[in-house]
């Protein structure tokens, strides 16, 4: 049956809404010189002014404009959202489909591999890292991407092992393909949306990573993030700062995992059997003929 | 003793009969079968001395050698040492005079006694061929086909000659009449040297002991006619075999690809021959002899394909095939059937190679197959019990049969589109755009099972192994796609292992049956004779419980009353379904 998941959810109320703050907090970080006139780490000179015209959200206890400041960091959520997703995704593909591919003792391996990270807690092992190594934004993605594949890879190879017996698949086989020309052409087309759903997941939970650990103090200083910009305004909540300073850092980081997981949602509930199941029934009943024993 | 060496005969230019050699003793009968213009009866009327055309090579009669004889000589031979029943029954009898006058005259020709004794042998001869004197003084426009008939074989027989050479003898007769006159013809041929020409196999077979097959004015094989009709060697014998309309074949009648041509160099039937190598066009093959069977063909006969020797294996506990053995020949259908659980389709897979096997061994072309690449597939491939699993839903028609080019990258991408439309066009599926573009889910039963063959058959393999290829189909559309399958055998030598559950259909399709019970092959030979003979129980069963039309069946199943209800008083009589 031909469903294609990732053109369902363009109906999908969810997937719409979730497209539209995402696609916000992109343009804010695409156009944050545009939409800023001051450096993110620029000092103005004053600290704690109000909201006014020149500075939107007024100036922080650095004296750096909190607007530039907002916009830098959505740089900074999405690029290790981005490239956590992708390092991550690319990890439990290549973990996942070569296990359920090759089986024998290197599935084996890789399996219990992946029982025993998951056992382990990854915000322990980001706060005894940063303690032993100087925090870093790339030490933080790589970390992240180490520990958050074995999940995935746990749902590509048990996806693969039920299409590696798939009809269509050995026909392949019998023509002569070998495992790259299968993976290529079947398997990986197959697990496209799965593939997606998986570094939306991966992307949110980057973020909100990211967020805390710079929230925690366990990042690199110089490095703008939402999360360090609300645990700095937490500081002086006896201020009324925490309306323009907390409130808008909180929001935007809201509004990315809302966003990320409305789309998750909306793709989940396209590839889920349930439905697909129905969808199936539908088709088959239009066209009687294709029902076998 | 008739002996003809490097026979050859050429009408202007184009030979005829192209190095024929043939050996007979007294009593030897031989029978020449091939279709019309093979020569067959150039050869008759050579040793007749009729021929027109130029001759060379020897044709001795117990020392004399008959084309170096002048005409006068020849004609003292002719009709008392050999003599030939003709082919045209119409025109081989003078219609002035009576037939007794012309069997007299036969005999007196050769000064065979006086007239008055000639006339008495002649009635007697008459008698004993089956007309009696009120016959005998008939003209031949007042004897029906077969009287006429026998008033020539009197006439052959009326110098009592050494050979006596039969052309399509029975031709033009009807079944029961055709029936007697063979009687006639094998009491006298008897203790002489006999040649039976004719397209008739069945006339052939009934008139000689030896039989030999001519084409294009070469023999290409020869044997006891019984081994020979049994078990044809050469691929020309069989298709000759297979398209001849007989009560002995279930299977369907093929044909020959393509059609005869004299003066082809090489192997006279490589054009038409389904297995030919490069040799076959280069050099004639030579008559050898090989079990009591002369062949002559480059590769020693129909080949071996695929063997799978004492295949066995297990799953787990469950052992599903035990020392298989079948061989599978090219150009022939092998069909295996069982029921479901039998390890039908786990022998199918195991010899395409997607199981592996615990012991025994696959043998392609009487090469081992180790580890199976793009070769192999080339040559062997698969068609899927259930078709629409087997094509992605994901592509498209034509991308459905481009796959297998792509994954032996065979030619460009122009040449790939185009043998995409010839395989689709030889399963007869339409090859426009807009069925190219269509999902496996837009396609009904049928155009799904011819995608799938024509994605097998896009890489012109030898063998194609059917697992079920019409179990989900109506029976409509069933007969097409056997019908293909039967085709594409016969024009391209096409090998089927054909998996079925249903002994009625494997039937009308193959050439030989393997029964399959509980992984053993209980029952194995040709069709024919496993349906007319079954050995074994089991092969009996299935054969009891197959389909037929009569709607004659003892068992009836009965459903006792009491687990029908209290309320229902009359019990329901259902018809077991096998």
């Amino acid at each position: 049956m031909h469903i294609d998941p990732l053109r369902d959810i363009t109906h999908n109320p969810f997937a719409l809404e979730g497209l539209a703050m995402l696609s916000l907090i992109v343009l804010m970080a695409a156009l944050a010189p545009v939409l800023s006139s001051y450096q993110p780490d620029y000092y103005t000179g004053q600290i704690f002014s109000h909201p006014s015209s020149d500075h939107l959200l007024g100036t922080d206890s650095m004296g750096q404009d909190i607007w530039s400041r907002l916009l830098y960091g959505a740089r900074t959520s999405l690029v290790v959202a981005a490239i956590v997703a992708v390092l991550t995704t690319s990890l439990s593909v290549f973990i996942g489909a070569s296990s359920a591919l090759l089986g024998g003792p290197y599935e084996r391996f890789w399996m219990r591999a992946v029982d025993a990270m998951t056992a382990i807690p990854p915000v322990i092992v980001l706060i005894l890292a940063g303690a032993y190594i100087q925090p870093s934004l790339l030490m933080l993605i790589l970390l992240l991407s180490a520990l958050s594949w074995p999940e995935g890879a746990r749902i590509i190879r048990s996806q693969v092992l039920s299409l590696k017996e798939k009809e269509h698949i050995n026909a392949s086989r019998t023509f002569g393909a070998n495992w790259k020309h299968i993976l290529r052409n079947h398997i990986v087309p197959e697990l496209g949306p799965l593939i997606t759903a998986l570094m939306i997941q991966d992307a949110r939970r980057a973020v909100f990573m990211e967020a805390s650990m710079a929230f925690l103090g366990i990042s690199d200083p110089m490095v703008i993030s939402w999360g360090k910009m609300m645990q700095q305004a937490l500081d002086f909540t006896y201020l009324d700062v925490w309306k323009w300073w907390l409130l808008p850092a909180g929001l935007a980081l809201s509004v990315t995992l809302v966003g990320l997981t409305f789309l998750g949602f909306a793709l989940e509930s396209a590839m889920d059997p349930r439905i697909r199941k129905s969808s199936r029934i539908e088709m088959e009943i239009e066209n009687p003929r294709t029902i076998h024993a | 003793m008739l002996e003809i060496k490097d026979l050859v005969v050429s009408y202007s230019g184009t030979r005829i009969l192209n190095r024929v050699n043939l050996q007979l003793e007294q009593g030897d009968s031989l029978a020449i079968i091939g279709e019309s213009g093979a020569g067959k009866t150039t050869l008759g009327l050579a040793v007749m001395g009729f021929v027109e055309g130029t001759v060379s090579g020897q044709i001795r009669l117990d020392g004399k050698n008959l084309p170096a004889l002048s005409e006068g000589e020849m004609r003292s031979i002719r009709g008392k040492e050999i003599a030939m029943v003709f082919q045209n029954v119409e025109d081989a009898l003078n219609p002035l005079h009576n037939i007794h006058a012309q069997v007299r005259e036969a005999m007196t020709v050769h000064q065979n006694g006086s007239k008055a004794e000639a006339s008495t042998r002649a009635y007697r001869l008459l008698e004993a061929v089956g007309l009696d004197r009120e016959k005998a003084e008939s003209f031949p426009h007042q004897l029906s086909g077969g009287e006429r008939q026998r008033a020539l074989i009197a006439m052959a027989l009326a110098n009592d000659p050494d050979v006596l050479i039969l052309d399509e003898p029975t031709a033009s007769l009807d079944s029961l009449t055709k029936s007697d006159i063979l009687e006639l013809l094998k009491a006298a041929a008897a203790g002489k040297i006999s040649i039976t020409i004719t397209h008739d196999i069945s006339t052939a077979a009934r008139l000689s002991k030896t039989m030999a097959v001519l084409y294009a004015g070469k023999i290409v094989e020869m044997g006891r006619t019984e081994d020979l009709l049994k078990n044809p060697l050469h691929p020309y014998t069989r298709g000759l075999l297979r398209s001849y309309p007989n009560m002995t074949a279930t299977k369907d009648l093929q044909g020959v690809p393509g059609r005869m041509a004299h003066g082809v160099g090489g192997c006279p039937f490589h054009e038409r021959c389904t297995q030919k190598l490069e040799i076959c066009a280069l050099r004639e093959p030579v008559l050898q002899k090989l079990d009591g069977r002369s062949i002559a063909c480059h590769r020693g006969g129909i080949v071996p394909l695929l063997q799978l020797l004492g295949i066995t294996k297990s799953f787990g506990q469950s052992e599903v095939l035990k020392d298989v053995n079948i061989a599978l020949h090219e150009g022939e259908t092998l069909a295996v059937v069982g029921e479901s659980g039998s390890g039908k389709t786990t022998l199918a897979r195991i010899a395409i190679g997607l199981y592996d096997l615990d012991e025994g061994e696959v043998l392609l072309e009487e090469n081992r197959v180790g580890k199976r690449g793009l070769e192999f597939y080339r040559k062997v491939q698969m068609t899927y019990q259930n078709s629409k699993e087997s094509l992605s839903h994901r592509m498209n028609v034509f991308d459905l049969v481009k796959e297998p080019l792509d994954v032996q990258r065979l030619g460009s991408p122009e040449e790939k589109a185009s043998r995409v439309k010839d395989a689709l066009n030889c399963v007869e599926l339409p090859a426009d755009d807009r069925f190219l573009g269509r999902y496996p889910h837009q396609l009904s039963g049928g155009e799904a099972q011819r995608v799938a063959i024509a994605r097998a058959m896009v890489l012109q393999p030898k063998l194609l192994i059917a697992d079920e290829p019409t179990s989900a189909l109506d029976a409509s559309v069933q007969a097409k796609i056997l019908r293909l399958l039967m085709d594409l055998q016969e024009q391209r030598g096409l090998s089927i292992l054909f998996i079925t559950h249903d002994i009625a259909l494997a039937r009308k399709v193959s050439d030989r049956i393997a029964v399959l019970h509980r992984g053993r092959i209980v029952e194995e030979g040709p069709t024919n004779e496993v349906i007319a003979g079954p050995q074994h129980e089991y092969t009996r069963m299935l054969l009891e419980r197959a389909s037929d039309l009569s709607g004659r069946r003892e068992e009836m199943w009965k459903i006792p009353m009491e687990v029908l209800g209290p309320n229902r008083l009359n019990t329901i009589e259902m018809r077991k379904t096998a």
